[in-house]
């Protein structure tokens, strides 16, 4: 898969994909009562406005001429109750929107939060995190604002458009003609910036993406940007891809602001055009009081004209990032529960790989039709020069992966064909990156099984001889530790992923370099416990170190993608082969170049 | 807060000051219409001056033309000056995050940082883009209308104008409520993005252990409190705006009992009336976005507080007023009787030694003795708390941060890589490197090989955190980078612990190949890794607890010797050293 950095953009949409639109109205839809009651306050706020310009007329045609004050007073009254009746409206509305609206961004944004818990390390792996980040978070509660108020706004004012037109044909049908003779122009206007609109917007939120990606990378990496005395370069960068936003941002907003002055002229030469048919096209035929209404309306008809030009500026500003987010929740699983698929059962601990191949990337085989079988609580070494497939073997057998042909069994069951959180909870890994979440280390070790109590927690620390530093801590096992652990050495983080792993007291245990910050002396004593440990549990060390690999009951030693030998040390050893050569010579060299 | 700001706006005030200028002149012209409109009733249709419209149609067309374009232009300076100020804000905000101290990136989430440099910069944005001259402009149009109003007749205009206190009150009363809930919802914001930033960067370790339902349940509380402070902030909202509006409402009701009974009595023409009529929208629309432009206010005052504070941060590590100067350093590091705790326990005490330029030294302790915590100290990421580091003599307080940076190397334990390609992380120390020199640091870390076997080379884009490759490829590509930049000290933290033995001893074969002269600091669990070191240094609980060359430490009883005859497959149990390790041992370094 191409993998993507900071400064590179996500791939183009050429056109803007309307059927995003009806997946968001999609998520409106559990809540159509709501909205409907929404959209009929609305309507009803909108249909009592449109009384305000009737009642004046009626005051200057009729009441003021009449000079009769009750009349007077009775059209104002009306105008109170309508002013009433509008602020109610508005306020349920709001109420009510805002709170449909925050649900679906809840809705929306835990979808694809939960996708991204099913998407397999290679959709991590292969692009900054920055980039996923800004999708789950930031994009959208862009669309917050369209939810609330832009899908209702929009059928209110179709409403009062249609409402307005209604009125206004009463009032003088050849007035309504002329002053709707503007909307081809708008519509064409509309049409021409249509395109461009879209493809600039894309381009925003692709610099967006790339600033976020890379200041969430910068920050992460900060430590190695002080060490390397990097700032200024850094700074550059970060400057450019600033800039870059900025160069994008700046069209973008030219397109979009170019609706209104649109609209507006527009809108202008209707009200004239009215004027000039009421005064001389149609003289005499159109009393003052008409004209002046008519002129109320007009203005009234092209504000809701002018909000649907908002709203569908909006539509394509947040267009960008609706694509990002369907993008991401389609994303296709590659590893997942087949249908019908069952839960592993409670398992011994036979391993087989049968012809297991598989690549990362295509055409770049890493396992090559390995083949071993590994009986109940035995416990294996892999072991190999760096890179040459140990990690992926590990990653197989807990289904990180599927391979590409081949079989991996567990007490013979295919793993395929069953469901994958069955197998994991079963084959408890620690992984080479020693990562702790924000929080106490009691709450990290806890991590691998939930309802274990404190005095579990305390005794898988125990064992891996971590209780000693964590007590030494001021705040003991309610040390706060965050993200990457930081204060505590590599070591220390290492131990306590490792108690993590012991709590979840997985039948096959898989330990990827799992102590090798750790000092020797903590390491035999991990050892020492670990024999009472692994008793009856099958376990694949994955290490370089010769303390840590010897006593294992099988070591495998992988080069290039393929088992090349195999046995006990022992045996590797007399065998003077590639094992021995790498691993054995480890003593003797010390003495004998010392 | 605002002194702070205007520093930055200052620069573009010439810009923005004359869009504001623009925006009188178009405010002035939102005048023209409705009083053309009036007059085209008044004179035109009532006086029959028929005459008059074209010219008036004329000034209306010609007005709104002009209007529309001049406000265009004004909004798109102000859409510059918003974004230059933020841009220069931006790159100011990430400069004092890159001068902040180790300890600060120890205890601060990456996902609060990006909330105040994305969301607190737009509401920023947003307010210089934006509020400032929507604001300007309705002031304006309020202050236009009312003059024109009062020019008509003044009474009239008084009695329209009472509706204005209660509109000020509501929105004050506004502003104070508001602005804690938009406080709350941004740090909210702040939390949900760390919980959904620290989740991305964790996603091994979730799937490794089945615990996505877990994580599920955890986001959504953060997802929920989220939604829930948004709903708070709408609340406050929803309790005033409205009232405004309503009092908003009001302006036509007091426009036709007042007006009407006026023109009764004869104190007001019916042009007048359509006159006011029109400019009633002028009136009552400033007043209607009062609520929202004091709500996006205060979200701006909100954030800006909160980027303040960031650049109000000072870092514990700064540049010394006076650095002393140093060039290319010799190498020679000394330990003069420091300690350095965190903040709360001790981590070394009373640490005291010399590396003469060019020696290598060793540092080898069980897990938490000290040893990275004594390597930082010579680059400076922390300060001791007690006694001295010193490079060349110099100590390292008194040198320039760049210029100890660049004469200290140091690959961490926990190796860093840029989502960029191999090459690209190579000569991140060195951004000018020739191809030819990272291909040479990368066969110096024994990295050519596996990096040419890939299909894309030197151009293969590594995933943050170099994820896609093998821990002990990543620790060679983290090595190839600090070769290449080649510093006189270089300090490997347990840097090839995920190296195979073999790889390790090539490696450290061309580190002493290396051109000039190198101090070395090497941290390691092999003790295969520290036997050719020229002094070991064996920690314990923070403190030196012994030290000498190898054939030294593993002639006497102590945890060195341990180790050694422990790693060497030899069980130690009560076994007595044999003469032949000590033979072998005593022509080691002799």
């Amino acid at each position: 898969m191409a993998r993507n950095k900071f400064d590179i953009d996500e791939e183009l949409q050429p056109q803007f994909n309307p059927h995003y639109v009806k997946r968001l109205l999609g998520y409106l839809r559990p809540y159509g009562r709501g909205v409907s009651v929404a959209i009929l306050l609305m309507v009803t706020a909108a249909l009592v406005s449109l009384a305000g310009p009737y009642l004046i007329k009626l005051a200057i045609d009729d009441a003021i001429p009449k000079k009769d004050p009750k009349e007077l007073i009775l059209l104002a009254s009306l105008l109170v109750c309508a002013v009433g009746v509008i602020w109610v409206c508005q306020t349920l509305r709001i109420k009510i929107m805002t709170r449909i609206g925050q649900d679906v961004i809840v809705r929306i944004r835990s979808d694809i939060f939960r996708k991204l818990q099913e998407l397999p390390f290679t959709f991590f792996d292969s692009r900054p995190h920055g980039k996923i980040l800004i999708r789950v978070v930031n994009y959208v509660n862009s669309l917050s604002d369209l939810l609330s108020n832009g899908f209702i706004q929009l059928v209110a004012d179709l409403f009062s458009l249609a409402f307005i037109i209604v009125f206004m044909f009463i009032i003088d049908v050849r007035l309504t003609f002329i002053c709707m003779a503007g909307l081809p122009i708008l519509f064409a206007a509309v049409f021409l910036l249509k395109r461009r609109q879209h493809d600039s917007w894309l381009k925003v939120s692709h610099k967006q993406a790339n600033l976020n990606a890379y200041l969430s990378e910068s920050l992460s990496g900060m430590k190695i940007t002080q060490s390397f005395a990097r700032e200024e370069e850094n700074r550059k960068i970060f400057s450019r891809l600033g800039a870059d936003w900025k160069a994008a941002w700046i069209p973008a907003v030219m397109v979009n602001f170019a609706i209104w002055p649109v609209i507006d002229n527009i809108s202008t030469i209707g009200v004239s055009l009215v004027y000039v048919a009421g005064i001389v096209w149609f003289k005499g035929t159109v009393t003052v009081g008409t004209l002046v209404a008519f002129a109320g309306y007009i203005w009234r008809f092209w504000t809701p004209i002018q909000n649907i030009g908002n709203f569908y500026n909006s539509m394509v500003t947040t267009g960008a990032y609706m694509e990002r987010i369907f993008e991401t929740i389609d994303e296709p699983v590659t590893v997942e529960d087949l249908p019908g698929a069952v839960d592993l059962p409670p398992i011994r601990g036979h391993v087989e790989f049968r012809t297991v191949t598989f690549s990362y990337d295509r055409g770049n085989p890493v396992l090559k039709d390995v083949n071993f079988v590994i009986t109940p609580g035995m416990s294996v070494a892999v072991v190999g020069p760096t890179g040459a497939g140990k990690t992926t073997i590990v990653n197989l057998l807990s289904r990180f992966y599927n391979p590409d042909s081949g079989m991996v069994l567990i007490d013979g069951i295919d793993l395929r064909t069953v469901t994958i959180r069955s197998v994991r909870k079963q084959v408890g890994v620690m992984l080479q990156d020693s990562f702790l979440f924000a929080g106490t280390i009691m709450d990290n070790i806890r991590y691998g099984r939930l309802d274990a109590t404190d005095a579990e927690v305390v005794s898988a620390a125990k064992a891996v001889r971590a209780h000693d530093f964590i007590m030494s801590t001021d705040d003991g096992y309610l040390t706060q530790v965050n993200e990457r652990g930081m204060r505590l050495s590599m070591g220390q983080r290492q131990l306590i992923s490792f108690a993590r792993v012991l709590l979840a007291d997985p039948r096959i245990l898989v330990l990827d370099e799992a102590t090798s910050s750790v000092d020797t002396e903590t390491e035999r004593a991990i050892q020492k416990g670990l024999a009472v440990l692994l008793k009856g549990r099958t376990s694949f060390i994955i290490a370089h170190r010769l303390s840590t690999i010897k006593n294992s009951d099988v070591i495998f030693f992988i080069d290039r993608g393929r088992i090349l030998e195999s046995g006990t040390h022992e045996t590797l050893t007399a065998k003077r082969g590639a094992y021995w050569k790498l691993y054995a010579g480890m003593g003797e060299e010390v003495n004998g170049e010392g | 807060m605002f002194p702070w700001l205007w520093s930055y706006v200052r620069r573009y005030r010439f810009l923005m000051v004359f869009g504001l200028v623009l925006a009188v002149g178009v405010s002035a012209l939102n005048m023209v219409n409705p009083t053309v409109a009036g007059t085209i009733v008044d004179k035109v249709i009532l006086g029959g001056q028929r005459d008059l419209l074209w010219k008036l149609i004329a000034l209306m067309v010609g007005t709104t033309l002009l209007k529309s374009l001049v406000r265009y232009c004004y909004q798109m300076m102000f859409e510059h000056a918003s974004q230059n100020v933020i841009r220069n804000i931006r790159e100011e905000l990430y400069d004092k995050v890159q001068g902040l101290d180790f300890a600060y990136f120890d205890k601060t989430k990456s996902g609060d940082v990006m909330t105040l440099m994305t969301g607190d910069l737009d509401a920023v944005r947003h307010f210089i883009a934006w509020v400032i001259y929507v604001s300007f402009e309705n002031a304006l149009i309020l202050v236009f209308s009312i003059t024109v109003l009062m020019s008509i007749n003044w009474r009239f205009t008084l009695i329209m104008l009472s509706v204005t206190p209660f509109i000020a009150f509501f929105a004050l009363r506004l502003a104070r409520r508001v602005k804690p809930t938009h406080l709350r919802v941004r740090d909210q914001f702040s939390r949900l993005n760390s919980a959904v930033q620290e989740n991305i960067a964790g996603n091994r370790v979730v799937k490794a252990f089945v615990r996505e339902d877990y994580e599920i349940a955890r986001f959504m509380a953060e997802n929920e409190a989220y939604k829930q402070r948004n709903l708070d902030s709408t609340a406050v909202r929803v309790r005033y705006m409205p009232r405004i509006d309503a009092f908003t409402g009001l302006l036509p009701v007091i426009l036709i009992v007042t007006g009407g009974l006026m023109i009764i009595n004869g104190k007001l023409t019916l042009g007048e009336l359509v006159t006011f009529n029109g400019l009633m929208w002028a009136f009552s629309n400033p007043l209607s976005q009062v609520g929202g432009l004091v709500n996006d206010f205060q979200r701006f005052s909100a954030s800006a507080d909160r980027l303040f504070e960031l650049y109000k941060r000072t870092s514990r590590i700064v540049n010394p007023p006076e650095p002393a100067a140093l060039g290319r350093a010799k190498g020679r590091v000394e330990f003069r009787h420091v300690s350095f705790s965190y903040g709360d326990g001790p981590i070394l005490e009373d640490i005291d030694f010399v590396a003469e330029s060019g020696m290598t030294v060793g540092i080898l302790g069980p897990t938490g003795s000290g040893k990275s915590s004594l390597v930082k100290l010579i680059c400076r990421y922390y300060d001791c708390t007690e006694g001295g580091v010193f490079l060349d003599g110099l100590d390292v307080r008194r040198l320039d941060l760049r210029d100890l940076r660049s004469n200290v190397g140091i690959t961490m334990q926990d190796v860093f890589l840029f989502s960029d390609t191999v090459e690209g992380n190579i000569a991140f120390g060195r951004p000018d490197a020739s191809f030819e020199e990272v291909k040479a640091a990368a066969s110096l870390a024994d990295a050519d090989g596996f990096i040419t076997e890939m299909p894309e080379g030197y151009d293969t884009v590594v995933g943050e955190r170099g994820v896609g490759l093998s821990g002990g490829q990543r620790q060679r590509i983290a090595l190839a980078r600090l070769l290449l930049k080649n510093p006189p000290v270089m300090v490997l933290d347990d840097t090839t612990s995920s190296v195979d033995v073999e790889t390790e001893e090539r490696i450290r074969g061309s580190i002493a190949r290396l051109s000039g002269a190198h101090t070395t600091f090497l941290v390691a669990h092999r003790v295969s890794s520290l036997a050719r070191a020229d002094l070991i240094l064996v920690m314990g609980e923070g403190r030196i607890v012994d030290r000498g060359t190898h054939a030294e430490l593993a002639s006497r009883e102590g945890y060195y010797r341990e180790v050694w005859l422990h790693q060497s497959g030899r069980e130690v149990a009560d076994r007595v050293p044999s003469d032949a390790d000590l033979v072998a041992a005593g022509t080691g370094k002799a």
